[in-house]
Parts: C-alpha cells; sequence; structure tokens
C-alpha cells in the first residue's frame, strides 16, 4: 500500500514528466518547466481522482508549490505524515 | 462488370497474375480492387457509371481510401503510366535489377506502376509474395534474390525489424519507400539487413499516378525531405502551405460520392500535404494536411512529433486525431507490442525534451499489434474502433 506522499509523487512524476532523481517536495513551479497551466488542470484532475478531493478554482490557481498542495490536502484531514 | 470496365480484385490475380499481361494489353479500360474490399458493390457499380465514355478503353482505375476512409477510383492513363515507369527506371539507376519482389498489393498505385509496370516494361522478373502476412515465403523470396528491387512502406520496417532483424539479404540492391513517412532514422538497421541496396525515398499521391519525386537516402538526413521532383512534374505551395502538383504522368481524373471529377491539364492538384522548398531544389513535407493542426493556438505536426518518437521507439506506432474534454484539438498516440515501463519513461522524456505540453499526447496507449490496411499501412479507422488498448499516460483532461 503506497502512502500518501509516494501517491502525491507519482501523480506528478507522471504529469510533470519528472524522473525520480529531479523529484523533490520541495519543488515550485518556477523550477519545473513543464508545470504549466495545463499541467495545473491536470493536477487536479489527478488529485481527484487519486484523493478523492476537486481543488476549488482559487486553490488551483494558488498551487505553485508541492508543499501548496500537500497543504490543501491536509486541511481537509488527508494526512502527508506517513512517510 | 459495369460500363465495359472489367474488375479484377488482387486475389484474382494474385492466382493468376498473367490476367493482369492480358488486360495491359486489350483495349479495355480495367479496374483493380483490394481482395478486402472497402465499399459495397452498389457503390462501386454506381461509381463505374460515372466513368465518361472517352476513358472506356486504354486507362486503369485503381480503388484507394487509404486511412481516411474517403473511397475514390483514380482514373489512370496507361501510356502515361508506362512513360512514368520508365523515368522512375532511370532516376533509381534502375538497370541493374533483374527482378522485383513485391510485398504490397498490386491494387496499391505504388506496387502497381513502380512493381508490376516496371517489370513488363523493363522486362525484368516479378516475384509476388503475401508481404508480411506470409513473413516465412517473404523471407525465401528475399533469400533468393539475385539483384532484386523491392518497394515498402515505411510502416513495413517494425514488422521487417521484427521477422528478419538478425537476417542480411544481400540479393537486394534497390529499396524503394513510398507511401508514408520515410525510416530515415531506422537507416542503419536496414542497411544491416539489405547491405548490398541503394536506398530511395519516393513521394506521391494516387492522383500523381503515383510518383512526384524521388531522393537517394543519403541525400538528405530528415524523413520529411522528399528530395527533387521527377523530370516534367511541378511542384508549389497554395494557402497554408498546402502542397499542389502539376504533371504530365497525373490520372486523368477520378471517381468519388459526387461522380466524376476531371483533373485539367494546367490544374494544380492537392497532394493532400503540406510543405515547403527547401534548398537545392529539394522539397520538404510539413506533414498531412490532416497532421497539421492548432491546439492551444500552438501548431502541432504529428509526422514531427512521430519523428521524435522514433529516436527512441522502434516499435509499430500510430498517431491519430481527437478532440479533449475542453473541445482542443489533440492527438492519441498508438504503439505496439506493449512498451515496458522504461521504454515509456524514454519516450515520454523525448517528447518532455523537443515539445511543450500541447504537442504531447492525449493519451498514450498500446496494442500487441496495430491493425494494417492491405497495403500494411495503418488502418486508423479500426484502431480507433479498438477497445482492448492498455492505456499507459495520459494528460487526465
Amino acid at each position: 500500500m503506497k502512502s500518501n506522499r509516494e501517491k502525491l509523487r507519482d501523480l506528478l512524476l507522471e504529469v510533470l514528466l519528472l524522473s525520480d532523481e529531479e523529484f523533490s517536495f520541495d519543488l515550485n513551479r518556477e523550477q519545473v518547466e513543464t508545470w504549466d497551466s495545463l499541467a495545473v488542470v491536470a493536477i487536479a484532475a489527478g488529485v481527484d481522482e487519486t484523493f478523492g478531493y476537486h481543488f476549488t478554482p482559487d486553490e488551483a490557481v494558488g498551487i505553485t508549490a508541492v508543499h501548496d498542495i500537500i497543504k490543501v490536502l491536509e486541511r481537509e484531514g488527508i494526512s502527508f505524515a506517513d512517510a | 462488370m459495369a460500363n465495359d470496365v472489367v474488375v479484377m480484385q488482387e486475389s484474382e490475380i494474385r492466382s493468376n497474375f498473367r490476367v493482369l499481361d492480358t488486360r495491359w494489353r486489350s483495349a479495355e479500360t480495367f479496374a483493380i480492387l483490394p481482395s478486402n474490399l472497402p465499399v459495397t458493390e452498389e457503390w462501386l457499380d454506381d461509381a463505374l457509371h460515372h466513368l465518361p465514355q472517352e476513358f472506356y478503353t486504354k486507362h486503369f482505375l485503381l480503388l484507394t481510401s487509404g486511412s481516411t476512409g474517403q473511397p475514390k477510383l483514380v482514373v489512370a492513363n496507361r501510356e502515361r503510366a508506362e512513360l512514368l515507369a520508365e523515368v522512375i527506371h532511370r532516376l533509381q539507376d534502375g538497370e541493374a535489377t533483374r527482378e522485383t519482389i513485391c510485398c504490397l498489393p498490386l491494387s496499391y498505385s505504388y506496387s502497381f506502376v513502380n512493381q508490376w509496370l516496371w517489370s513488363r516494361i523493363l522486362e525484368r522478373r516479378l516475384i509476388l509474395t503475401d508481404g508480411f502476412m506470409r513473413p516465412g515465403e517473404l523471407k525465401v523470396a528475399l533469400d533468393a534474390a539475385c539483384d532484386a528491387m523491392i518497394c515498402m512502406v515505411g510502416a513495413q520496417v517494425p514488422l521487417l525489424r521484427s521477422f528478419f532483424g538478425d537476417r542480411t539479404f544481400p540479393g537486394i540492391i534497390r529499396l524503394h519507400f513510398a507511401g508514408g513517412r520515410f525510416p530515415q532514422e531506422q537507416l542503419d538497421p536496414l542497411r544491416q539487413i539489405f547491405p548490398n541496396a541503394k536506398i530511395f525515398n519516393n513521394y506521391g499521391c494516387a492522383e500523381a499516378m503515383p510518383r512526384l519525386t524521388i531522393r537517394r537516402a543519403e541525400d538528405a538526413d530528415v524523413a520529411a525531405n522528399i528530395g527533387r521532383p521527377v523530370s516534367g512534374v511541378e511542384l508549389k505551395t497554395g494557402e497554408e502551405d498546402q502542397l499542389l502538383f502539376r504533371s504530365p504522368f497525373r490520372a486523368v481524373g477520378f471517381i468519388e460520392n459526387s461522380g466524376f471529377r476531371a483533373i485539367a491539364d494546367d490544374e494544380w492538384v492537392e497532394t493532400g500535404d503540406l510543405g515547403r522548398a527547401a534548398d537545392n531544389g529539394m522539397w520538404t513535407l510539413l506533414g498531412r494536411k490532416s497532421e497539421v493542426f492548432k491546439r492551444f493556438g500552438e501548431k502541432i505536426s504529428l509526422p514531427a512529433i512521430e519523428a521524435v518518437v522514433q529516436r527512441v521507439w522502434h516499435g509499430e506506432l500510430a498517431l491519430y486525431r481527437e478532440t479533449d474534454s475542453m473541445g482542443e484539438n489533440g492527438h492519441i498516440m498508438v504503439v505496439a507490442p506493449h512498451p515496458e515501463k522504461r521504454q515509456l519513461k524514454a519516450i515520454m522524456m523525448e517528447l518532455r525534451r523537443d515539445f511543450s505540453r500541447p504537442h504531447w499526447p492525449l493519451r498514450v496507449e498500446s496494442l500487441e499489434r496495430l491493425p494494417r490496411l492491405p497495403n500494411d499501412k495503418v488502418d486508423a479507422l479500426a484502431l480507433k474502433e479498438r477497445k482492448d488498448v492498455i492505456v499507459h499516460w495520459s494528460q487526465r483532461y
């Protein structure tokens, strides 16, 4: 059973087409060329599918780093303290 | 029979291909159709009734539908086709060849003119095979080849490599490609399989019956370069880079659902491709008209994407268009056989390296084998209907 951190990591690797080495939970949009506006839509769809939470438009726009995704999901009771 | 036009199916010709020779010698116009008729008998009967009387003799008709699925009977003049076969022979330095091995249907204008008609006019031996439908039989023909010429489509290269990748066929001295993207990236493995072959890229379309340009493989380093026009052929670009031609060898007209449509001598005919003049009189293809489109304001070229993927993927590959959930044009990528995880990663990383997200596929799917038309091109219509695909990656919207 994958942890929530692993699930989120897998999702971002897939959506942003990152290699394992390129990924870190400290990444932000500025550091990832493939993190464009369409990637935000894809991340939102992936989060919905993986964690069952649908970002509000404001939340989606406010996501500029991996930590922002975790913050929103933790506020919804999805724990990332499992790593 | 309709309107005195003799109709022959591929299977009939294959059971006795001398019948074709007899038909060519007689004055009556005839039609050659694929074995698996992509049209109804009613459609065919109706289409043949549209043929103007002036073409009841000294012409031949080939049915083309290709991956677009729109059937069309192309009406060709025999004398022009014979002249073109001779021109192709000279341009491709064909004098040294003694025979040709067919691995494509004869109802396909490419193999009909470049191989059957060529062998008839130049008095060379013609060896018919069922191509990759019966790879064992094809291998026997390739093993026995003696100063032979073979015509293939680029889509056959993955099949060739999968069946015969570890073999060599020194008896093949000419290898021609047409009918789709030239396999420029696969020249090294092709040269290993056919160590004595001069390789040529042929470009044309059914309305050209069929050749417009030719180039030696070595004369350019990109697949999209189609070389220079054959003597007498003129190319130009029209609106939005549409590639147009005039040719003394072209078909005299074609019959579609709407009836017969003549091609005038001075008419610029659409090839269905987009193109651009390159250096030294050569031309470059930008893609099929239907393969270049806008997505989120960016110009997407499916052939360009295909070229990038083929740097790392040597299996079968097909791209087809689909609209996404936002109503934007997009495309689906299908590979075969099913890729390993590392192969998929390599494909995606190559896409990321060369393209921004709008160019990436909406989905990457796989099948054990791609569905094929009788001429071994990918059957795009059948591909879209397949329910047994495995989805490996998607844009998620």
